[in-house]
């Protein structure tokens, strides 16, 4: 047929490809779970090394479960279309109460029966009061919790001030250290914040300095005490490593020597002290004038609605929140553990450092704990962004103190507005969180 | 002119001295554009062999202060770790089929569409040319989770197969529009001889046109495979226990330690180097302007 211009031998071979292609492009390609059991899905230790590590632990601990990770930006996508198009694949989920919570609004399952079998572990009461997301039910099992503390190198610990106690020191203290450290170093400071732009020098202001020096992190946000507080940290920043700008994670400048001493979450410091650990020390965060300020950050494992095994993730929530496991995520990631559970002896040196910090940190007599924003599901980076627009605005513009916060109190008051919700420690829970 | 002064001229002739001017300007011309090679090439390649270097180097070498060019001390712990770790294997094998089929498909579907722009005047044409665009003005965001909900109904989610249409209909806009510039550039006497000579139109494409626009389709399967190659976002939300090697360990590189940022960033260049190396021979230009 030379009409059609098509005759039956290239037809058919052009049939035939096209089928090839079809079938093979229609195949599901390979499993990356590695065992191919319930899927875990997880906003935690998503690097490569953590999540090995964790996987390793899961393997011990319960069998058939298979850990995937995902960014947090596109899990709560991932959690809602599927349960949304009713075929959810998931089994269990673990995240930080703000991956979690923002998802209790049906698409988990009410795990307050769960809670309640599993007896009580010694969960902190603050704990069990975030899992409930401003409900009277529990939406989440606390996992595990990290914290913020100071690393320090023992050429910048020599600097620290006559008299002072390192383990007891005042935001005051800390600024006349840094500035020994700096004139000590030639003039070249050898302090480091995260300020970089995936690093969390806002909850640096939002749970240690203002609560320190305001005893409060909204409702104080534009007091008399809070400007107090940016005037220190704009002479803090003096006395900083300039490009304090680019770190994101504190342990890289750390451990390359380039900042000698630094201010982080538990899990971005771990690193720096791995190959020296005699030189290094760990330090809780300092104290201002209300107390020593400090955030916890909580994460949680909940049962998605339509879970693919519900039983197996009832039996792995068990699992992981029996103590000797938590110490096990412990000494694999360096995530402490939010039950109570002795801490052994032999830790390896760098999460030994960390643990005593933390404690004393969560110990001392005057601690304020601060928590991550509670119930303001997809606009907590909102507030993220108040806190590091106030810091880029009076620390790096050097704009004025009292207009910055005024306004910057006007942006965060109105999502307090839209969304009324009360407020969350160390504010005290009023009905409805409003900045003073 | 005198005549006087003619005969001493031609008894004794002397050639005017040699102008080599502008044999200079060009010795030197060539030796400017071996330079600008030289320096772009540098460009490009410095930072390839500074992450291969990087990925070779043990821990202590790479937390060294000032880092010295060639690292003190090679390990391949990090690489083999980064390799060995659950998934990595299996989502690199993902990746590569991934990037094939969405070369395959958007060839199939993108380069008669562009065939059909080079050839014909249709009404709304340049609507048309526009339009095709628009897939790449909505960011992928905002496409995600009624792609994921649309794949979970139509049970092909989490599957290569959901990666492949995902990245072909990103793909298919630069397709289309590379191809058409190749179609265009090839003469339509040639392709009307053919016809004359007996062919029907579809063998003079097939016999005539279609060698001939090989170096420019190679070039937009270049495109289209580094662009399945590197996306994320999409290949994220479509999957969960079948991912590419970006979705499964890449997008986690940000924030893992700078050995293993090394070993993923070496991981992540080094197949579209060979993909790039393989069409290389098929890539004479890429426009299609002065088509050899």
């Amino acid at each position: 047929m030379p009409a059609t211009g098509l005759d039956r031998r290239a037809f058919l071979r052009a049939a035939g490809l096209g089928a090839l292609a079809l079938s093979a492009s229609a195949c599901t390609g390979f499993a990356t779970t590695g065992n191919g059991g319930m899927i875990f899905l997880s906003t935690q230790f998503r690097p490569v090394d953590e999540a090995e590590a964790f996987r390793s632990l899961l393997a011990r601990t319960v069998s058939g479960v298979s850990y995937v990770t995902i960014e947090d930006g596109p899990f709560a996508g991932q959690v809602r279309s599927q349960i949304d198009a009713g075929s959810t694949q998931i089994g269990l989920l673990g995240g930080l109460h703000g991956d979690l919570a923002p998802l209790a609004d049906g698409y988990l399952e009410d795990v307050t029966d769960v809670l309640a079998a599993l007896g009580d572990r010694g969960w902190p009461a603050e704990y069990l009061e975030l899992a409930k997301a401003g409900t009277d039910r529990s939406w989440y099992i606390p996992w595990a919790n990290a914290s913020y503390v100071l690393a320090a190198h023992a050429d910048a610990l020599q600097h620290l001030p006559s008299g002072v106690d390192a383990n007891a020191l005042t935001y005051d203290d800390f600024l006349d250290w840094a500035i020994a450290a700096r004139r000590a170093n030639g003039n070249r400071p050898m302090l480091g914040l995260p300020a970089g732009p995936e690093g969390l020098l806002h909850r640096f202001t939002q749970g240690y300095l203002l609560p320190s020096f305001t005893g409060g992190q909204i409702t104080t946000f534009r007091s008399r005490e809070a400007a107090t507080a940016w005037e220190y940290l704009r002479e803090l920043w003096a006395n900083c490593s300039p490009t304090s700008t680019t770190y994101d994670f504190m342990q890289e400048p750390l451990e390359t020597g380039e900042v000698g001493m630094a201010w982080d979450h538990v899990v971005r410091l771990v690193d720096a002290p791995e190959r020296d650990p005699r030189n290094w020390r760990m330090l809780p965060s300092p104290r201002g004038p209300h107390g020593l300020g400090y955030m916890a950050v909580v994460a949680g494992l909940a049962i998605p609605k339509d879970s693919t095994d519900p039983d197996l993730a009832r039996r792995t929530i068990d699992e992981l929140s029996k103590p000797h496991t938590q110490v096990g995520l412990l000494r694999s990631n360096s995530f402490f553990p939010a039950v109570a559970a002795e801490i052994p002896q032999d830790l390896p040196p760098a999460i030994k450092l960390e643990a005593d910090a933390v404690k004393r940190q969560q110990e001392a007599a005057d601690s304020i704990l601060s928590l991550p924003p509670v119930g303001l599901g997809t606009r907590e980076g909102e507030v993220s962004k108040v806190f590091q627009d106030t810091f880029r605005s009076i620390v790096l513009d050097r704009a004025d103190i009292r207009t910055t916060l005024d306004g910057q109190a006007s942006v965060l008051q109105g999502i307090l507005d839209d969304l009324k919700v009360p407020c969350w420690a160390p504010d005290p829970a009023a009905e409805r969180c409003e900045v003073m | 002119m005198s005549t006087e002064t003619r005969p001493a001229e031609t008894t004794e002739r002397t050639l005017p001295p040699v102008d080599t001017a502008p044999l200079r300007r060009r010795r030197r011309q060539a030796a400017w554009v071996q330079a600008a090679c030289v320096a772009v090439t540098l460009f490009m390649a410095l930072p390839i062999v500074l992450i291969g270097l990087s990925a070779i180097s043990s821990r202590a070498a790479l937390a060294e202060f000032p880092k010295p060019f060639l690292p003190s001390e090679y390990s391949f712990d990090t690489l083999l770790a980064f390799f060995e770790a659950t998934g990595t294997v299996p989502a690199l094998g993902n990746s590569v089929l991934a990037g094939i089929y969405t070369v395959f498909w958007s060839l199939v579907v993108g380069a008669p569409a562009g065939y059909a722009l080079a050839r014909h005047a249709f009404r709304g044409k340049d609507a048309y040319q526009v339009f095709i665009l628009l897939v790449r003005a909505l960011p992928i965001v905002v496409l995600s989770v009624p792609l994921a909900t649309m794949f979970l109904r139509l049970d092909v989610y989490d599957t290569v197969f959901a990666v492949t249409l995902v990245h072909t209909t990103l793909a298919l806009p630069t397709t289309v529009l590379i191809t058409a510039s190749i179609f265009v550039s090839v003469p339509t006497d040639l392709e009307e001889a053919a016809q004359v000579f007996g062919c029907t139109r579809w063998q003079a494409a097939r016999k005539v046109v279609v060698p001939l626009a090989l170096p420019g389709l190679a070039a937009s399967s270049i495109f289209t495979f580094v662009l399945s190659w590197n996306e994320i976002l999409g290949a994220t939300v479509v999957t969960l226990g079948h991912r590419t090697l970006p979705a499964q360990v890449l997008t986690a590189l940000d924030e893992a330690s700078t050995a293993y940022r090394f070993a993923g960033g070496f991981a992540l260049i080094l197949p579209a180097l060979v993909f790039i190396a393989v069409m290389r021979r098929y890539l004479v230009n890429m426009w299609g302007t002065t088509l050899r």
